[in-house]
């Protein structure tokens, strides 16, 4: 079944520092491509940081081309939670193309993937054993050597993410 | 006094005399000083465990008093009735949960517990570091809670977690038994 499904997800900590990312096919290997991606949202997120009284949903973000477009969710304590949507679905890669995308998507239909995104962060946060100060990058290093903040390895909270990413589709519940 | 009417008289107090704190205050407490002793002593679990032990050990002391003031029950009759006040009564006014009580032994002096919920435990994933998960016993606050309230009122017991769902077990079970009533004043015999 084509239809738009999830592409990227992004967990970027108060500091613009990658807490997660994971990739869902046929994007598994595009490392880079998907950090170029978020990383040119994290912009936007200032931008609109700027703006006044902001929801948390940020809705559409950035219409990346005809197929990708990157939703965004920004938490009262600055974590950014990114969700590349890829349009067509993974089965439209290896046809060929069939017309124009589902132009339906509304901002709306991304809602359950990130509460359910954020139910899972705030999971991740209350087990005692995890101690979010090891995520966070050290004052005065700059963003460059990212190797001093460790991104998420907690396998329960991948887990989940995965089956988000996995499970969303427009209009139903993750 | 049978474990239905003990059921009832700990769900009465529940309901009628005790204050209640937000759980995940009482979670997030108890998971905090279980980690920081993790820290404190370089992850070296079993001294971690008895630590755990003698913190209960120092609580359950007091927390008897309390026990009986509010219960108002009286001495039990034998070790299986104690151990369906323990689980009945004291488990439930204090932690609102009901462990089952089950696996007795012949002689009647072992009993295993075991807690279909465990609200110390909720958010709890134990550390990756492959000896955690062999050695930390989560919740081994209670086992000294109830060492220390049952040596109150002469009993001198032996508790330890056999498993626990924090390990990838199927069920949290601790085992109790009892090693001697202490002074010479004896319980009346067992029917």
């Amino acid at each position: 079944m084509a239809g738009p499904r999830i592409a990227c997800i992004g967990v970027i900590g108060k500091a613009d520092n990658p807490l997660h990312i994971a990739l869902f096919p046929p994007y598994s290997d595009a490392m880079i491509e998907f950090s170029f991606l978020l990383n040119s949202c994290l912009d936007i997120f200032e931008i609109r940081r700027k703006q006044t009284s902001i929801d948390q949903d940020l809705g559409l973000l950035h219409a990346i081309d005809e197929r990708l477009a990157a939703y965004g969710w920004l938490t009262t304590t600055g974590v950014k939670l990114l969700i590349i949507v890829d349009l067509f679905g993974p089965e439209a890669t290896s046809a060929r193309l069939v017309g124009p995308a589902v132009s339906g998507l509304r901002d709306s239909d991304l809602k359950p993937a990130f509460r359910a995104l954020q139910s899972a962060y705030i999971q991740l946060l209350q087990n005692p054993f995890y101690s979010p100060d090891d995520h966070v990058p050290t004052p005065g290093v700059t963003a460059g050597s990212a190797s001093s903040c460790q991104s998420i390895s907690n396998s329960k909270f991948i887990a989940d993410v995965k089956r988000i990413g996995e499970t969303w589709v427009p209009g139903a519940g993750v | 006094m049978s474990a239905t009417k003990a059921s009832r008289i700990g769900e009465e107090i529940w309901k009628t005399r005790i204050d209640k704190v937000n759980a995940e205050l009482v979670t997030l407490t108890y998971g905090t000083i279980v980690a920081q002793l993790c820290q404190d002593y370089d992850s070296n679990y079993q001294d971690v465990n008895k630590q755990l032990d003698k913190m209960g050990y120092n609580i359950g002391m007091r927390l008897i008093e309390d026990f009986l003031a509010k219960s108002g029950v009286g001495r039990c009759a034998n070790f299986r009735e104690t151990a369906d006040m323990i689980a009945k009564v004291g488990f439930k006014i204090f932690l609102n949960v009901a462990p089952t009580v089950t696996n007795w032994s012949s002689d009647n002096n072992q009993f295993s517990l075991i807690f279909d919920e465990n609200p110390l435990a909720d958010f709890v994933e134990l550390p990756d570091d492959g000896r955690a998960q062999d050695e930390l016993w989560f919740s081994n606050i209670l086992c000294g809670v109830l060492r220390g309230s049952l040596e109150m009122v002469q009993m001198q017991i032996e508790a330890h977690f056999v498993s626990d769902v924090l390990r990838g077990d199927d069920t949290t079970e601790m085992r109790v038994s009892l090693v001697r009533y202490i002074e010479d004043e004896m319980p009346p015999e067992e029917e």
